[in-house]
């Protein structure tokens, strides 16, 4: 474990097959990838190239079939359904085309969000999605259902939706591609504001270059293996609790301020040198 | 401790969205086929057990109108028209067992007679005919009772005024006093009063004649064979124990069943549930409504899981059990079987009233009857829910990215 604690995904040797006898084929190569704490990673890459694929593992929406997937310290290679919907349940989903309910509003379909949990619904639970929608701007929209919204609007309800439960990680299927380049990248700059605010890490699947400026680090992949690792525009702070008094204070090395090295000493770190 | 637990269930149960109902009134038209069709299999199902009932009940609609607490009965009797005889004699044995106020002969068989009715005047149809003596008290009804003493002369009727057909013209002209005149078996009957009996499948109506009279209409039948024997129980005497002991009275005959007016309804129920093909042929009726409303509310559910696969799948994504979605499904059963079941219910109480004023038989709502098309409405649409939920199980969250 690394000075800035147990990472929110640890990815080990993961490899991975669709299909069965004379059609099955291979999608992912012995991949590693290691997303910290509060991080706001985008996976990119040409289609089929496997990024979904990962992104369906780390949330539990398929079975690991041979490697390691560690989320927020749980192992998945060998989960059962039971601990697959756990571990859904620490993740917020942010899809492509929203897929919110028609049938509701958008305060139910934020409600959704914790219902998934299981539990029970809390008692404040409607001012607790109030209160979600209010972050995304849409205070004044939750009685409407989708077809009352614009696709921005859509997409922030499907924001507030994955967010309400504060999941601990974020996972993000391409959420601008149906958006325009302004609503797009207000979009991602407002999950990317209420994850940081919340410490919550996000890792999201993405060709838009368009919002590159919001990404910590960026991984890109193809042909079911990662072939790049580099920094984004953003400056990757961890959450404070996990810093060292000392990093709190500006201190300028390597060009690279505000990041952490790994070895906890304070000061920052290289993006290109952060684990894949 | 219950006090911790009932909040949580509380929340559980009704803090939840209701999802199923959300989505089944946000697709009106869908909703509304649905519910069309949970109301047609209820009516289906509701009409024939109305009619297989109402063949049942009209086979015991003038037993339950006879004034006697036993009858006494001819052990090949089949049904009340066709009872049959049993020697008179036994009456006047039964008249001597401790506890019988009063025993009395009566006579029952059908006749052909020429319909005066307005719109098939001269036509034959086919009549029950009974016989008592005047002035015995053979029916609970008083308005019989007081006219019973009409039936003195020879020929004289009271015509049954629910008579199947329309008697409007020839019922008021009996009533007003006219005494209008049929054929009924070859001779000359004449119409002198109005009583209320019912028809039944395969008779008309009913006359009342005397028991003189009878023997006129029925000259094959003879004083000393009457179809049942009426007997009254003094009062404070058990009937149960009276009709054993005239059991016990003619143990050497067995020519003769006794029974207590209850046995002999019920005697007579089963009869005809267990003689005739009706209970097989409206219980193959009601099932066949049942699968036409389970076909139609499978492939009213397969469709709207099948339009909501995909938020199905987010929701599995999102952590809901397939446990949890298949309780929407359900919810959406269970909305649809009460949906349909009321519009059902109404439109089969209407129709029996139409059924009741059109044949005059004894048609209509039990509470036994309404619980179990409940019961089955809701059967029904639990199936068809587990039918399509097989959908929702397969629904792959991965699939939704």
């Amino acid at each position: 474990m690394s000075a800035l604690g147990e990472p929110a995904v640890a990815v080990e040797g993961l490899s991975h097959w669709y299909g069965t006898g004379m059609t099955r084929r291979q999608v992912l190569f012995d991949l590693d990838l290691v997303l910290l704490r509060g991080e706001v990673m985008f996976l990119m890459g040409p289609s089929g190239c496997g990024k979904t694929t990962v992104l369906t593992l780390v949330g539990g929406l398929r079975s690991v079939q041979q490697g390691s997937v560690r989320v927020v310290g749980r192992e998945l290679l060998g989960a059962d359904e039971s601990r697959l919907i756990a571990n859904r349940r620490n993740c917020g989903f942010v899809f492509q085309s929203h897929n919110l309910h028609r049938s509701l509003t958008a305060l139910e379909n934020v409600r959704m969000g914790l219902e998934a949990q299981g539990r029970g619904l809390p008692p404040d639970a409607d001012e607790r999605c109030r209160r979600m929608l209010a972050v995304v701007g849409l205070e004044d929209h939750a009685a409407k259902r989708q077809d009352q919204l614009s696709g921005g609007q859509r997409q922030r309800v499907a924001i507030a939706r994955a967010l309400v439960s504060e999941p601990p990680l974020i996972l993000a299927d391409e959420p601008t591609a149906a958006l325009d380049r302004q609503t797009g990248h207000d979009v991602v700059a407002l999950m990317r504001h209420v994850a940081r605010e919340r410490g919550m890490t996000v890792l999201m699947v993405t060709h838009d270059n368009r919002v590159f400026d919001l990404a910590d680090r960026i991984l890109e992949m193809e042909d079911g293996r990662i072939v790049g690792n580099r920094r984004g525009d953003a400056k990757f702070v961890p959450p404070s609790d996990l810093l060292p008094p000392a990093a709190h204070l500006p201190r300028p090395v390597n060009g690279a301020a505000g990041a952490v090295p790994r070895d906890g000493a304070g000061g920052s770190v290289r993006s290109d040198s952060l684990p894949l | 401790m219950p006090t911790r637990r009932l909040p949580i269930f509380g929340r559980t149960i009704f803090r939840r969205t209701p999802l199923g109902w959300k989505q089944l009134v946000h697709s009106k038209g869908r909703l509304a086929i649905a519910t069309a069709g949970v109301a047609f299999a209820v009516l289906l199902v509701f009409m024939q057990l109305g009619f297989m009932n109402m063949l049942f009940d009209s086979a015991v609609v003038i037993h339950r109108k006879l004034n006697a607490d036993i009858v006494l009965l001819s052990s090949t009797a089949r049904d009340f028209s066709n009872a049959g005889t049993f020697p008179r004699t036994r009456l006047l044995q039964a008249l001597g067992v401790p506890g019988v106020a009063d025993a009395e002969a009566f006579y029952v068989t059908t006749r052909d007679w020429i319909k005066q009715s307005d719109t098939n005047r001269g036509e034959r149809g086919q009549m029950l005919l009974m016989g008592v003596r005047p002035d015995f008290k053979a029916f609970q009804d008083p308005v019989i009772t007081a006219q019973q003493h009409l039936l003195v002369e020879t020929g004289a009727a009271l015509f049954d005024r629910q008579t199947r057909g329309n008697f409007a013209t020839f019922r008021d002209a009996v009533e007003r006093g006219e005494r209008p005149q049929t054929e009924l078996g070859g001779r000359t009957v004449t119409l002198v009063g109005t009583m209320q009996v019912g028809s039944t499948f395969g008779l008309e109506g009913a006359l009342l004649v005397s028991d003189q009279s009878f023997f006129e209409f029925a000259i094959n039948r003879v004083p000393g064979a009457p179809s049942v024997g009426l007997i009254r129980v003094e009062a404070g005497h058990d009937v149960e124990a009276v009709a054993a002991a005239i059991r016990a009275r003619l143990g050497g005959y067995d020519d003769t069943m006794v029974m207590t007016m209850p046995a002999f309804i019920e005697h007579s129920r089963n009869r005809i549930q267990r003689d005739s093909p009706v209970a097989v042929v409206f219980g193959f009726g009601a099932a066949i409504g049942m699968l036409v409303g389970l076909v139609i509310v499978v492939e009213i559910l397969s469709a709207d899981v099948h339009d909501h696969l995909a938020e199905y799948a987010t929701l599995k994504a999102m952590g809901f059990t397939n446990r949890s979605l298949i309780g929407v499904v359900f919810e959406q059963s269970l909305i649809l079987s009460v949906a349909g079941f009321i519009p059902g219910l109404a439109a089969s109480l209407a129709l029996y009233a139409v059924v009741r004023s059109l044949l005059t038989m004894p048609i209509g709502m039990t509470l036994e009857r309404l619980l179990l098309v409940l019961f089955l409405a809701v059967a029904l649409c639990v199936i068809a829910g587990a039918i399509a939920m097989r959908r929702v199980r397969k629904a792959d969250p991965a699939d939704v990215f």
